[in-house]
């Protein structure tokens, strides 16, 4: 496997009558994409929207924000399991249309913690400033559903279509020479190769059993997850689409965007290059739903890490909520008694802001931990001057939105390893 | 800047432990340690009054001497109240801390003190307090008081305080957010190479651990006990009476079960965020096991169940808060005579 990202710089957006990249401005016919989408009937209608960075705009809540990224020919599918066959993602050249994504609305949030407004893209302000997602140029996606599509049937709507969009956009390039390509160096876990150098892995959950996924809510390779046991995943597998988030993220979320830039394995692979580690894969793992169900995912993750990679350490994330930081931890704990050091990264759990309140764990061996923040980030915000919503009354919910929280904007927190929001203890 | 002081008999010039029973005085300006603290302030600060009193009087008579200082600091118009240092001398420590916390929470004017790690006095007023981390010994005193002078400074001006290690003061125990120039990814990294590597690295929280709770007596008898079922499932009768929060609950309640056999899901509802509550919809027995128990008093394994069950939503919730959850639970357990309790969790 040897990835190559053959990247595409996009500065503008401009609507026009075809869609192709003229020096590093994105023309877009939205007509044909509009029609593209409209394939799928769980949609009655679909606009769009451009943003720029730095606009004074807010816009949500968001469903899902995601790089435009076509593979090129001969190389493997496009967000394999949803869009093409289920084959290895990862494989030969990707375009990139790098400085941009697309960003599909929800037609309400999603619900649980975050009240109302779910999740916003706020491009402008105080709040702005701590997420990635600000500095890129966005073409927003707002779906409006056929009348009865709703639930899991309008979810998988959204999603595929999200993708769809961002395939179409960059398979316009596919055919140009690229601005800069990267080719990732050879991450293996079978020769020494890197004597002296510490042999990390990196586990990641991608989806948490707190809720039960949706019969066809695609999170790896188009599975639902349901049954699915610790799976080892080359890194470039999960920068190139095998891997998308759930429908609910919560607790700081995770976007798709973030896979395909995976803060962790980019970081990893960085060093790699560095030559300061030796990067030997990841391992794919999910929260249980109950005790036995932990217990067999936590031994799992960690066997794999421990006798397929024989790793010396390796970075843990979880997903979701509050439980999973049990599975996180626990199979830290395993690889502690095997010897394998790590580091986790938790939520910020802690609502009265103490420290007593902060971990949902307490195993003495887990003592290196990066804790987000989050929970007592919060900005008085000026109204919008532009509010992109998929439906008046959330539109008008989100211009008179006066006071944002860390949680409530994307990029801000996140699980996958983005955010620059930390908690320190005084 | 007007300043009150406080010091014990020892620090304040009136003896040593033969003089711990005298009561409370009251000296104008500046005495001992408090000359240094007027010196550090330098112009514009002055030490208007020091108040004096034996460390055994002070923890004996702790009331009243808090009423009294409180008085005498509103009577200076103080704008900053500072005690100590006080090292580790125990009843100094515990004494100046609940006078600094009552005159920060009962009139609004800043105070700091000082005190080593291991006085009693961190333990009970360090969350609500910047304390300065004194050491044992007295010979650090002109820094200890540099370091007070310069957090009182800034907490007379509402100026953002700075970390524990910038500052000097002891941890308070709490936590905040603050950007910071590395991702997550790259301080998680960071970590575990450090880590791997032997080299030193600072977690972002530090592991916490907890007083094990003892293994309580065994029921002797459980066909003569009285049961009680309580849940943190969120299980509620239809409507939710009791308000019960989905997340971060502040509220338990308690709810009859005295005529029923078994729960029936169209009499109730789940206000908890945190699990697919789908199953125990269709069948609260599945959270509250009432079916299960009712059979089991029938055949006459359990005494008597207890004609209510309790339930509050155990998600997200603070430990300060799920306490004193906890503490009014168990007085209704005890009020209701009950021996033994079946708690089920999601």
């Amino acid at each position: 496997m040897n990835l190559t990202l053959a990247y595409h710089p996009v500065e503008a957006l401009r609507f026009d009558a075809s869609t192709r990249l003229d020096g590093t401005t994105l023309d877009i016919d939205v007509d044909d994409l509009r029609g593209l989408l409209l394939e799928d009937e769980a949609f009655e209608d679909i606009a769009f929207e451009f943003v720029a960075p730095d606009e004074d705009c807010r816009a949500g809540p968001v469903f899902d924000i995601i790089e435009p990224r076509a593979k090129a020919a001969s190389s493997s599918p496009d967000f394999p399991g949803i869009l093409g066959p289920p084959l290895t993602a990862g494989m030969g050249t990707t375009h990139v249309l790098s400085g941009m994504a697309v960003t599909v609305l929800d037609e309400h949030a999603a619900g649980g913690s975050r009240g109302s407004i779910g999740r916003v893209l706020e491009m402008t302000g105080p709040a702005a400033e701590g997420s990635c997602y600000s500095k890129l140029h966005h073409l927003v996606v707002i779906p409006r559903m056929a009348p009865g599509r709703d639930g899991p049937a309008a979810q998988r709507a959204k999603r595929v279509a999200g993708l769809k969009a961002a395939v179409h956009l960059a398979r316009a390039v596919a055919s140009d020479a690229p601005g800069e390509s990267r080719t990732f160096e050879p991450v293996d876990p079978g020769p020494p190769g890197r004597p002296g150098l510490p042999r990390v892995a990196y586990v990641g959950q991608i989806f948490s059993r707190q809720r039960r996924a949706e019969l066809d809510e695609p999170v790896l390779y188009g599975h639902n997850t349901t049954g699915m046991l610790p799976v080892l995943l080359h890194p470039d597998e999960w920068l190139d689409g095998g891997v998308v988030t759930s429908y609910y993220t919560s607790m700081g979320g995770a976007e798709t965007y973030l896979y395909q830039n995976h803060p962790i394995i980019t970081e990893l692979y960085r060093r790699h290059h560095a030559g300061e580690l030796n990067f030997v894969g990841t391992v794919a793992s999910i929260a249980g739903s109950d005790n036995t169900d932990r217990d067999r995912n936590c031994h799992a993750a960690a066997a794999l890490v421990q006798w397929a990679l024989k790793a010396d350490a390796a970075v843990l994330t979880k997903y979701g909520g509050g439980v999973p930081h049990a599975d996180l931890a626990e199979t830290a704990r395993l690889l502690e008694t095997a010897g394998i050091r790590t580091s986790v990264m938790v939520s910020d759990v802690s609502r009265d802001r103490r420290v007593e309140s902060a971990l949902l764990f307490n195993f003495p061996e887990l003592n290196a931990i990066v804790y987000g923040g989050g929970n007592d980030t919060r900005w008085q915000v000026p109204p919008a001057g532009r509010v992109i919503a998929a439906t008046p009354a959330v539109g008008e919910l989100l211009a008179g939105v006066r006071e944002l929280g860390a949680m409530n904007v994307a990029g801000v927190t996140n699980q996958q390893g983005a955010s620059r929001l930390r908690a320190v203890v005084y | 800047m007007r300043i009150v002081h406080y010091l014990n008999q020892f620090f304040g010039g009136i003896g040593g432990e033969e003089q711990a029973g005298s009561p409370l005085q009251e000296v104008e300006g500046a005495v001992g340690p408090g000359r240094l603290l007027e010196q550090t302030f330098g112009e514009g600060a002055a030490v208007v009054k020091t108040l004096v009193c034996g460390d055994n009087h002070a923890v004996e008579h702790q009331e009243e001497l808090t009423a009294a200082v409180l008085e005498h600091v509103r009577g200076a118009e103080a704008d900053l109240f500072v005690a100590g240092p006080c090292f580790d001398a125990g009843r100094y420590g515990m004494a100046a801390g609940a006078l600094c916390s009552a005159v920060q929470t009962e009139l609004g004017i800043p105070a700091v003190t000082a005190m080593h790690e291991e006085n009693p006095g961190v333990d009970l007023h360090r969350e609500g307090l910047y304390i300065v981390n004194s050491g044992k010994n007295a010979a650090r005193m002109k820094e200890v008081v540099g370091r007070m002078a310069g957090l009182a400074r800034k907490l007379a001006a509402g100026e953002a305080v700075g970390l524990p290690e910038e500052e000097g003061y002891l941890t308070r125990g709490l936590i905040r957010d603050r950007f910071v120039g590395k991702s997550s990814a790259e301080r998680l990294v960071d970590m575990v190479l450090a880590k791997v590597q032997e080299q030193p690295f600072d977690t972002e929280m530090p592991v916490t651990s907890f007083q094990p709770v003892a293994k309580p007596r065994g029921v002797d008898d459980i066909s003569k006990a009285k049961v009680m079922l309580i849940t943190d499932g969120g299980l509620v009768p239809k409507g939710n009476p009791d308000n019960i929060e989905g997340m971060a609950a502040t509220r338990w309640g308690a709810y009859d079960i005295s005529g029923d056999d078994d729960l029936a899901g169209e009499d109730y509802e789940i206000s908890h965020g945190g699990y697919d509550p789908r199953f125990v919809q269709a069948d609260p027995d599945r959270l509250v096991p009432l079916d299960a128990l009712r059979q089991l008093e029938k055949e006459g394994a359990v005494g008597e169940i207890h004609g209510e069950f309790l339930s509050t939503s155990g998600l997200s919730n603070p430990l300060s808060n799920t306490r004193r959850l906890g503490r009014e639970m168990a007085e209704k357990v005890k009020r209701e005579g009950v021996d033994a309790v079946i708690l089920t969790s999601t």
